[in-house]
């Protein structure tokens, strides 16, 4: 079952006077259960495509589908509510809200989605158990390391049950032991929730860690394997 | 949540918040304060208007104002009382012969206004009698002879009735209000003598004592020389009826004290009785009416009635009488509304600023917010409830602190007596105790929370031209 399909899409930005196309006709689609990593360059298009396919941003031709709905044919505010209910983000960094616990951070989305109080801290916890994090309820973002903070990030991504995790770059200022705690979780996750994640890198050690590696150049899938390493 | 978060965000930049909080505090509170003294100073004028010089309505001819003229009196003023009376909402009614004159004494004389009164009711409409200076002697007391005078302090100094004296008892006294001995000292020299004005003893002191001494101890010093001699005499001169000139030796019964020199310096009252058998006026006969309202607020309303009942005569209320002083009570609420967009557009400028600066600095955060599916409506309100907090807790902190603030002064008073030369002449208080209607206070209330909404506006509407993948970019 497709999660995401993407049809000959094409992202062009104008705001020089040469005319960039950052993401240059992608056609893919990510299955259920995917983990899977876009790689490339620094300027390759990876940021632009995670953009398009949690609907931050729409595409100038082709089209993507994700979980039923044509993102072109929703309204800016319909958008908004598109990405609370079905894609959970994690960003390189400014992920948490500074002003609430961790706890607080991981139950964000699920209170603007109006859980119920009692289910949305059964789920927090869990979570945050899940991330290694049990013991850090009540700690601010400052009072947490990087990894910790991306961890944190990952539950709160998690937590409503998306259709897929997003992640650009989520390693991109970790140190490698962070990095390596942060794509455990991330895979166990994966396995244990049958979460999508799709995540971009430009490191080599995230990407030897995905069944799935799909290779961006200017903005153009030149490759996209599926190892089994893990299997 | 959002609320949780919004009152959160508040606190985030402590110092910023506190800075404004304490900004809009101050400035409520000094607008508030400064209006609550104003108010204050009116109130209190209007109120010695009314109760101690004209009472609310005054009826004459309408000569009378503008001629001095003895036989501008009231015709058939048996009935123009009757109707006075009968009118709804006038309470007591009072007749007063009243000639323009000169009062001396052996070491002054001055142009005066001399009011023949019925001492029994006018005590009753009047709080004049209230204002005696301790020592004086007493509101046509019991020993009271028909040629007895109740003046003003003003008048008596002109005549120099008052004097001051350093007596050695008034010296001891100083030094028991806390003026120090070594200062006491020095004044011995002027132990004894007469002043005949109080520039003169302070001229004396002048020489003996330091400028911050003087400053200091000044007030202390004339307050405790100041003298009167009990038994006074004045000798009142005016015309009677058949336009001759006539007067008498009057003793001066008591001597009393407003806050307005001009009424202080050219009023003298005396038994109706003594003046008509001087002045040849019959009984029965009156210059003028005096009507008493039950309530300030009817003033309005009950005076077009009267003149029209009595048309051919001159009806005056005390807000016709004192202009400027019926001007300023109009214009209060102007003074009011002014103030209060003074308070109000200061608070906008804060929170406005801040808020700005709030939602500029959180540029990355706000574009996640809006990434992870908070929606528009929600930042708004977010950024609205920070704004609102922030107004609405500097805005209370204000009223708070002014409320409090007025509530002691009320009660303590504020002296301004030092300062208080030019206050006195023009009829003001040197004492202010600062008073504001409740239903300003629940205005101004109001209003706080309507501007920190209103302000809220635009930063919030900043908030939302954020696009989340231009500020989550750039990382
Ligand atoms: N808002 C934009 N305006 C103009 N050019 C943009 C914009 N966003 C991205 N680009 C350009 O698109 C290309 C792809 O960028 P991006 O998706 O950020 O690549 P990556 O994430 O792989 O580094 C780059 O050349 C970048 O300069
Ligand atoms: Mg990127």
């Amino acid at each position: 079952m497709n999660v995401v399909e993407i049809n000959d899409v094409y992202k062009t930005y104008h705001d020089t006077e040469v005319e960039v196309r950052a993401v240059n006709g992608v056609t893919l689609s990510f299955t259920k259960g995917d983990f899977a990593v876009i790689v490339g360059p620094s300027g390759s298009g990876k940021t632009t495509l995670l953009n398009l396919i949690g609907g931050l941003d729409q595409p100038t031709t082709g089209e993507i589908i994700v979980a039923g709905h044509r993102l072109s044919e929703l309204k800016p505010s319909e958008l908004i509510d598109f990405r609370m209910e079905h894609v959970g983000f994690v960003f390189q960094s400014y992920n948490l809200i500074p002003v609430l616990t961790a706890a607080e951070n991981v139950g964000f989305i699920m209170s603007l989605q109006k859980w119920p109080k009692e289910k949305r801290m059964a789920r927090t916890g869990e979570l945050l158990e899940a991330v290694g994090l049990a013991d850090r309820h009540n700690s601010r973002p400052s009072q947490l390391s990087g990894g910790q903070q991306q961890r944190v990030a990952v539950a709160r991504a998690l937590a409503p049950r998306p259709e897929f995790i997003l992640a650009d770059e989520p390693t991109a200022n970790l140190d490698s032991k962070s990095a390596e705690t942060l794509l455990d979780i991330m895979e166990k996750l994966n396995r244990e929730e049958e979460m999508t994640f799709i995540f971009s890198t430009h490191d080599a050690r995230v990407m030897k860690r995905a069944r799935r590696v799909i290779t961006l150049e200017d903005g153009k899938v030149v490759s996209d394997e599926r190892t089994n390493h893990r299997e | 949540m959002i609320t949780s978060i919004a009152w959160k965000n508040v606190w985030r930049n402590r110092t910023r918040s506190l800075t404004v909080i304490a900004a809009v505090t101050v400035g409520v509170f000094a607008s508030v304060f400064a209006l609550a003294a104003i108010n204050s100073s009116i109130v209190q004028r209007i109120d010695s208007a009314v109760n101690e010089e004209l009472s609310h309505i005054q009826v004459n001819t309408k000569e009378f104002r503008s001629s001095s003229d003895i036989l501008n009196i009231i015709s058939e003023p048996d009935k123009v009382a009757e109707t006075l009376r009968k009118t709804p909402g006038v309470t007591d009614v009072t007749g007063r012969i009243i000639v323009r004159g000169i009062a001396s004494a052996p070491s002054g004389s001055a142009g005066v206004e001399i009011t023949g009164i019925d001492i029994e009711k006018e005590k009753q409409m009047f709080t004049l009698s209230g204002k005696l200076i301790p020592g004086t002697g007493s509101y046509f007391g019991a020993d009271t002879k028909l040629n007895s005078a109740f003046i003003g302090e003003k008048l008596a100094r002109e005549l120099q009735i008052i004097r001051y004296i350093l007596t050695a008892e008034s010296l001891t006294a100083l030094v028991d209000k806390g003026v120090p001995s070594a200062v006491t000292d020095r004044l011995k020299p002027l132990e004894g003598q007469r002043f005949t004005t109080e520039k003169k003893l302070t001229e004396a002191y002048y020489r003996l004592l330091t400028p911050k001494e003087i400053k200091k101890y000044g007030l202390a010093i004339r307050e405790a020389a100041w003298s009167y001699r009990e038994g006074s005499r004045v000798i009142l001169s005016f015309l009677d009826v058949n336009g001759n000139q006539t007067g008498a030796a009057y003793r001066i019964c008591g001597i009393f004290r407003t806050n307005n020199d001009l009424f202080e310096a050219t009023s003298v009252f005396v038994p109706m009785e003594e003046l008509r058998r001087l002045t040849g006026l019959e009984d029965g006969v009156y210059h003028r009416f005096i009507a008493r309202l039950e309530e300030n607020d009817m003033t309005d309303r009950v005076t077009p009635v009267l003149k029209e009942a009595l048309p051919g005569l001159e009806v005056m209320n005390w807000k016709e009488i004192q202009v400027d002083l019926a001007m300023i009570a109009d214009y209060i609420n102007q003074i009011y509304a002014i103030f209060m967009v003074l308070i109000l557009a200061a608070l906008s400028f804060g929170i406005v600023n801040t808020m700005l600066m709030a939602v500029l600095e959180r540029t990355r955060e706000l574009g996640m917010l809006s990434a992870v599916g908070m929606n528009r409506r929600r930042i708004f309100l977010m950024i609205m409830l920070e704004s609102v907090f922030l107004s609405v807790v500097g805005g209370f902190t204000g009223m708070a602190v002014s409320g409090i603030v007025i509530g002691i002064t009320n009660h303590t008073g504020i002296n301004l007596v030092k300062y208080s030369e030019g206050l006195e002449a023009f009829g003001y208080s040197a004492h202010l105790y600062p008073t504001i209607g409740a239903d300003f206070f629940i205005i101004l209330t109001v209003l706080i929370v309507i501007t920190g909404i209103l302000s809220a506006v635009y930063p919030a509407r900043k908030a939302l031209q954020l696009n989340p993948v231009e500020a989550l970019r750039g990382e």
